[in-house]
């Protein structure tokens, strides 16, 4: 019950922290609100909160993935290349992206399950197979003359709101991961994981199984981020994914997803992901020279762990209190 | 009767190499310059050997600033971002404020220090995860590096700075001495201070080491501030080679940062460090880096084959300490 209630307050914190900051820059960042800046603002974020999926759910199974980047560099390659040089339509090299991110996935997957060496070195060093392996097979070109159905996508407006179809997506990748994590057996059994993996073993669950697929999820997530960057910039280039590792731990974080396993929040990936996009682009339209961003994002995330923590603090405290 | 106990003593020498952690790596050390050399006339020339220690010198100062926080179960991604600020720092105080070297290198390694304390301090007295501290540090520090520069490199550099670089004794790099007495000075502290000693009893067992009355939290201080220094020396190497302060300095550690101590024998769950362990892996990169191009492989497979590399490294480490006895760390 404490815990709910808990769990609620961090989520209203966190929305509460976010309203203010969009409200500041409306007010105080000249064009904030402007319809275009609306537009890519938000199409932006969406993409960063997709990289913030595929973080979280190996992150709510005790693992991690720091191949993100290279997952998502390397499908957003591979869909490019299909549909510059093969000329296939993007309904044929999607999936076919889609499909290499989950493999690449499940290969990060099998390794950390049958070595028994940690996610974080596993996907360190498959990081820059990955990257190597794409880079060896598309030289280093970009396809930047996509078939214009697939660049429409992330230009049109829905219904004439400065919303692109890519929010859509990642809408509705939301409310998969709602569902998986809220009513299904495998996404019950990711979170008892990485709650406790021996616990999950000793009650039956197959936990190898189980890290292999949240590898798998997390590698598609990848991969659906790398096309969406790819749309966004109407162009395939090698070093998509190589700016992720920040954003993807950062916003899973402050979203409320805890990084030793076992909890998880996509609605706070969500709002928190908002907040990060909408921090980075105002910011920049305060005219603060953009080599603080890195620093404004540090220190944002810094400042959002630690209150996390001063609040876990004090809330002990006072129900130690309450006790006596 | 004089020639079978000669055999017996080189048998029994061999058998008590072979207890070392870091045979397996020598060995393979050993095979991959065996072969180069036969396979490359000019890879034993001394210019070649000068490129591989140069290399060596640096990888081995980033993979020591890993070790040493890995040392107490903790991560740094931050190594790099030191690395990047240091440099800087240390190239605009020769550059724009036009003081000494000596300033320089002092207020590098102060720029060190007080990044890793930053680091410390705040996985000390918050218990926020390291992993997240510096993960968002790094991006301060790197904001701060740019930020200060406008990306724009500091050329104007003391000229016996940048010469050291380039100076060698042979084939030996100047700046491989200062790796060496660095390395010379890390395993005297990590074995015979307190402080060392303390530093790995907290990696071994946090709650033994409570226990214990040793004062963890400045333990854990100490092993960030040490990783700052090691990484702003790992910095103002890499400036004093390219002869100018570039704020991309340290980018490209991250990686580096791990497999030179994750090769080395490192224990990621702490309480351990491999000093010859971490050289013979940084050796190992740098002749695997440098045959590469000797082969006229494409660059562009360097990372693929890297990347593949290190995955059988950490899983060779991995058996290997898995099964059989129990090696005798280090020395």
């Amino acid at each position: 019950m404490r815990n709910a209630l808990r769990h609620n307050q961090q989520r209203l914190g966190l929305l509460a922290v976010t309203v203010v900051f969009w409200a500041s820059f409306a007010i105080f960042a000249q064009g904030f609100l402007s319809d275009f800046n609306l537009f890519t603002l938000l199409r932006f974020a969406a993409v960063q909160i997709v990289i913030a999926f595929g973080q979280m759910i190996a992150l709510s199974a005790g693992q991690m993935n720091l191949s993100l980047g290279a997952i998502g560099g390397s499908v957003a390659m591979c869909a490019g290349g299909l549909m510059e040089v093969f000329g296939l339509s993007p309904f044929i090299a999607i999936p076919i992206g889609l499909a290499l991110g989950a493999l690449m996935g499940t290969v990060n997957g099998v390794l950390t399950v049958r070595t028994g060496i940690n996610s974080f070195v596993i996907t360190l060093a498959t990081a820059s197979v990955f990257t190597g392996l794409m880079l060896a097979i598309t030289q280093a070109h970009s396809y930047d003359d996509l078939p214009s159905a697939f660049l429409t996508f992330s230009r049109i407006r829905v219904l004439g709101f400065p919303v692109s179809p890519l929010v859509l997506v990642m809408l509705l990748a939301a409310v998969l991961l709602w569902l998986l994590y809220n009513k299904t057996k495998l996404g019950r059994e990711i979170l008892a994981v990485g709650a406790n993996s021996r616990a999950a073993a000793m009650s039956g669950i197959p936990v190898g199984a189980t890290i292999i697929k949240t590898h798998m999820l997390s590698g598609l997530l990848a991969g659906l981020a790398g096309i969406m960057t790819a749309a966004m910039l109407a162009d395939a280039v090698p070093r998509i994914g190589m700016d992720w590792l920040l954003p993807s731990f950062a916003i899973a974080v402050i979203g409320g997803t805890s990084i030793s396993g076992g909890s998880v929040s996509v609605f706070g990936a969500v709002v928190g992901g908002f907040l990060v996009s909408g921090i980075t682009n105002g910011v920049l339209l305060l005219n603060v020279s953009n080599f603080f961003v890195n620093l404004f994002l540090g220190l944002i995330l810094l400042l959002a762990v630690s209150l996390d923590r001063i609040r876990d603090v004090v809330m002990t405290r006072l129900s130690l209190g309450a006790r006596e | 009767m004089n020639q079978e106990a000669t055999l017996e003593r080189g048998r029994r020498a061999f058998s008590r190499l072979t207890e070392y952690s870091w045979a397996g790596l020598a060995a393979i050390l050993l095979v991959l310059v065996v072969i180069m050399s036969v396979v490359s006339d000019s890879f034993l020339s001394d210019f070649n050997l000068f490129v591989i220690f140069r290399s060596v010198a640096t990888a081995v100062l980033i993979g020591a600033a890993q070790m040493t926080v890995l040392s107490i179960g903790q991560m740094n991604l931050s190594v790099g971002g030191i690395g990047g600020l240091a440099a800087i720092t240390s190239g605009g105080i020769m550059d724009a404020m036009g003081l000494p070297v000596w300033a320089a290198i002092g207020g590098g390694l102060a720029c060190g220090a007080a990044c890793g304390a930053f680091n410390g301090i705040i996985v000390a007295k918050t218990g926020i995860n390291a992993f997240i501290v510096t993960i968002a540090t790094a991006s301060v520090f790197l904001g701060l590096t740019l930020g200060i520069t406008s990306a724009q490199p500091y050329y104007n550099l003391d000229p016996g700075f940048t010469a050291f670089g380039q100076a060698r004794l042979a084939f030996f790099p100047m700046m491989g001495f200062i790796t060496l007495a660095t390395l010379g000075v890390l395993a005297v502290f990590f074995y015979r201070t307190l402080v060392g000693r303390q530093i790995l009893a907290v990696g071994g067992n946090l709650g033994a080491a409570q226990t214990a009355g040793i004062p963890v939290g400045r333990r854990i201080i100490w092993a960030h501030v040490i990783s700052g220094l090691l990484a702003a020396s790992a910095g103002m190497l890499w400036v004093s080679q390219l002869g100018a302060a570039q704020p991309m300095i340290g980018q490209s550690w991250l990686l580096v940062s791990f497999a030179v101590p994750i090769i080395g024998g490192v224990a990621l769950t702490g309480g351990s460090v491999r000093i010859i362990g971490l050289l013979i892996a940084a050796l190992i990169i740098a002749v695997i880096d440098n045959s590469l191009v000797h082969l006229g492989i494409d660059p562009i497979y360097v990372e693929l084959l890297l990347g593949l590399f290190i995955l059988g490294a950490v899983y060779a480490s991995h058996v290997a300490t898995r099964s059989g006895k129990p090696k005798r760390s280090l020395r």
